[in-house]
């Protein structure tokens, strides 16, 4: 039987509680939010004692099914002030979800200075003083972590950034390589960890007792068809365009487009984005390797494989992953073209633990504000390994976040909504993107809006992509985001299961044959929508209102090149997409 | 050369090779490199880009999302573009087949209206990330 661990930093004690009823079916960010809407006070200080953090391993996390090593962690954010889920592919969810664990909450703070770390066993959960290892670089501790506790055992660190409670601080887990590179990365959870003194959750599943299973045909009947959808299409298939080229394939994509932010959203397209695309780093590795280098999985069981790592001009590893967002966040949004700069400003964040789009969306608005010129990339590795590193207090200006740097400099080009940096995709050239950035309960993030095939979304009537009113189909794609996020999947799945309705009919499949449940098409949006109306019943409370649910106001008057765009999406429409709901 | 006109085209990925390929004559300024070329190209009065596609000699089966001027003018399984005709000026971006743009990540971009007008008449008006069949 699964359990919640509940663990109190004030006192360092750990219980085990039975799920309660109402949770059985909930995991992921399903669970996250719902403990969090259910036992948080939405107006705490995000890094006072009464905020909590809450891992939940996804639905389908632990079992066979493909890509799903995703595990979601949710808290009040100290970067929004709103509720947050961010997840991560990495073998520790898996872990966590194999010793029948639903769930771990974080609560209380300790009255003492100091350091802790939570092992967590088939024998249960036990805390160790983690000093030793505080104040470090990520790179350089994580092999004494594994020395210590084992090669097989997952790790959740946070980095110097978390523990000086900085806001773009994330949480860090480990690859399949044991490399500190998986992040939790957006909304500063890495902060919250560090209010808490909570340095390290390590998991080992050895013996534990594994995913329970209520009909294991109708799974395996399930994942088959996931796993054909998944091999078959062709952006997710072995050798196809995120195997080959990573998440980075988008780069030359949105550039010609005109929608590729560049020096902090001043224009839609950069000179030097072909040198820095997916492509780019194919071919360079190739170059330098002298051999063709196809992407890894960043967590076992992944078939998509869209994890990428880039090699130096020695042929050495520089750093493993430069995901399309990271290559644009400390790329063109900060006027820098070139590779082995980004790779060295990506390992940084990666060493401090920070989230690499906000970092990037930090310097742009730094550079846009005098502070360096736009391209100066040893100003930009000098704020991050001396500014942030030692904690100086143009460090801790940073640290907070884009629009906490914008207001600091009296910077009006905060490219923020809630206060979280807009990831690589500009909202006047691309206006979904725009609409789901405006009313995301998450502020701005490009992961809550994905599609499911167009026939589930038609409930009630025709998809229409040219519709005046496009309202419903974002409402759609929020939900259908929501349930992916808790089902445990990797989101990409999401770019098959569009075309390949059987797929689709996988991904249902697998979870009543996990659950015993007899969910169909219908129930997936349902269940979205009562994720998405806990999260903004938790926001509306936290203060936030429609007057939120919008992009920055230079956006309306400054036009975008190359086309000379401006946001024009009416406040009534954005209104709309939860005001039925 | 006064019936010529100025064209910039970008080929990203393998077919980059083809930079290399096109006429000297036709060829203002060009820089192929392995992953990307950029070339300035002078090209007939009255072009289209099925003309500049035999010039490079682009097999149609490598060719993927293609833009023209910044808009979405063809996809893998839906190549709209072949009579468009190019104008002085006009930006091309010819990505290869392996390219991708998922929907939710172009919905709400700029679009040529031929493909404007083909995704209108589809079922699913154009809101799949793929119109390729597999191993097409």
């Amino acid at each position: 039987m699964a359990e919640i661990l509940r663990i109190n930093m004030t006192d360092r004690t750990a219980t085990y509680e039975e799920v309660p009823e109402k949770y059985q079916h909930l995991a992921g960010r399903g669970l996250t939010s719902t403990i969090l809407y259910d036992e948080v006070d939405p107006t705490c200080h995000p890094l006072g004692p009464n905020n909590k953090l809450v891992f939940a391993p996804g639905l389908l996390t632990g079992s066979v099914a493909p890509t799903t090593a995703r595990v979601s962690v949710g808290g009040k954010s100290p970067l929004t002030g709103t509720i947050k889920e961010s997840n991560a592919g990495t073998g520790w969810g898996q872990q966590l979800a194999r010793l029948g664990i639903k769930a771990i909450v974080v609560e209380g703070r300790p009255e003492e200075e100091g350091w802790w770390g939570l092992r967590v066993t088939k024998d249960g959960a036990e805390f160790f003083d983690a000093d030793e290892y505080a104040g470090r670089s990520l790179y350089e501790m994580a092999p004494s972590v594994f020395e210590r506790f084992g090669d097989r055992a997952g790790m959740m660190t946070i980095g110097v950034a978390g523990e000086k409670k900085m806001a773009m601080a994330g949480l860090c887990f480990n690859d399949r390589e044991n490399r500190p590179s998986r992040y939790s990365g957006r909304g500063g959870l890495g902060a919250v960890a560090g209010s808490k003194g909570l340095k390290f959750i390590i998991v080992d599943d050895t013996d534990g007792p594994g995913v329970e299973m209520a009909d294991k045909d109708l799974f395996d009947q399930g994942r088959k068809k996931m796993l054909n959808a998944l091999r078959s299409h062709d952006i997710t298939k072995p050798k196809g365009g995120l195997n080959t080229y990573g998440t980075a394939v988008l780069v030359n994509i949105i550039n010609e487009a005109g929608a590729y932010p560049t020096r902090n959203f001043r224009e839609g397209r950069f000179e030097e984005a072909a040198a820095t695309s997916g492509e780019a780093i194919f071919e360079g590795n190739q170059e330098r390797l002298g051999k063709e280098l196809y992407n890894h999985a960043c967590s076992p069981g992944c078939v998509i494989q869209c994890s990428n790592t880039w090699f130096d001009a020695d042929g050495e590893e520089m750093v493993s992953c430069i995901e399309y967002e990271s290559t644009w966040a400390l790329g063109a949004n900060c006027g820098i073209g070139d590779l082995d700069t980004i790779g060295k400003l990506i390992w940084q964040c990666n060493d401090l633990g920070i989230d690499t789009i906000e970092a990037g969306v930090v310097i742009g608005v730094a550079m846009d504000s005098g502070i360096a010129g736009f391209g100066d990339g040893e100003a930009a590795i000098k704020w991050l390994d001396e500014d942030i590193r030692q904690g100086t207090p143009l460090g801790h200006i940073l640290g907070q976040g884009a629009e906490f740097t914008a207001n600091a400099f009296g910077n009006e080009r905060s490219p923020t909504v809630k206060g979280q940096g807009m990831p690589a995709y500009e909202p006047r050239a691309i206006k979904g993107i725009g609409m789901t950035y405006a009313i995301s309960t998450m502020g701005a993030d490009h992961t809550s809006g994905y599609t499911i095939a167009p026939e589930i979304l038609a409930v009630g009537g025709d998809v229409d992509q040219f519709d005046v009113d496009k309202a419903d189909l974002v409402r759609a794609f929020q939900q259908t985001t929501a349930f992916i996020d808790m089902s445990g999947h990797c989101l990409f799945i999401a770019f098959a299961i569009l075309d390949i309705a059987e797929g689709f009919e996988g991904l249902v499949e697998e979870c009543n044959g996990l659950l015993g449940t007899d969910w169909t098409g219908d129930d997936v949006t349902r269940i979205g929508q009562e994720i998405l109306d806990k999260e903004l019943a938790f926001n509306r409370t936290a203060g936030f209102t429609a007057a939120d649910d919008r992009v920055p106001e230079f956006m309306r008057y400054e036009p975008l090149p190359p086309h000379d765009v401006t946001w024009d999406v009416p406040d009534e429409t954005l209104d709309a997409v939860f005001k039925e709901a | 050369m006064s019936d010529r006109m100025t064209v910039e085209v970008w080929l990203y990925g393998p077919i980059s090779r083809y930079g290399k390929e096109i006429d000297e004559e036709l060829v203002q300024d060009r820089r192929v490199e392995r992953s990307y070329a950029e070339l300035h190209l002078r090209l007939p009065e009255g072009s289209t880009v099925a003309h500049l596609l035999d010039l490079l000699r682009l097999p149609p089966e490598e060719k993927g999302i293609t833009f023209i001027n910044g808009k979405l003018a063809a996809m893998p399984g839906v190549d709209t573009d072949r009579d468009v005709e190019l104008h002085d000026g006009d930006r091309l971006g010819i990505s290869h087949r392996r390219s991708m743009w998922p929907f939710q990540y172009r919905f709400g971009a700029s679009l040529d209206e031929t493909l404007k007008d083909s995704f209108r008449q589809r079922k699913d008006r154009g809101i799949h990330h793929a119109y390729t069949k597999p191993d097409e």
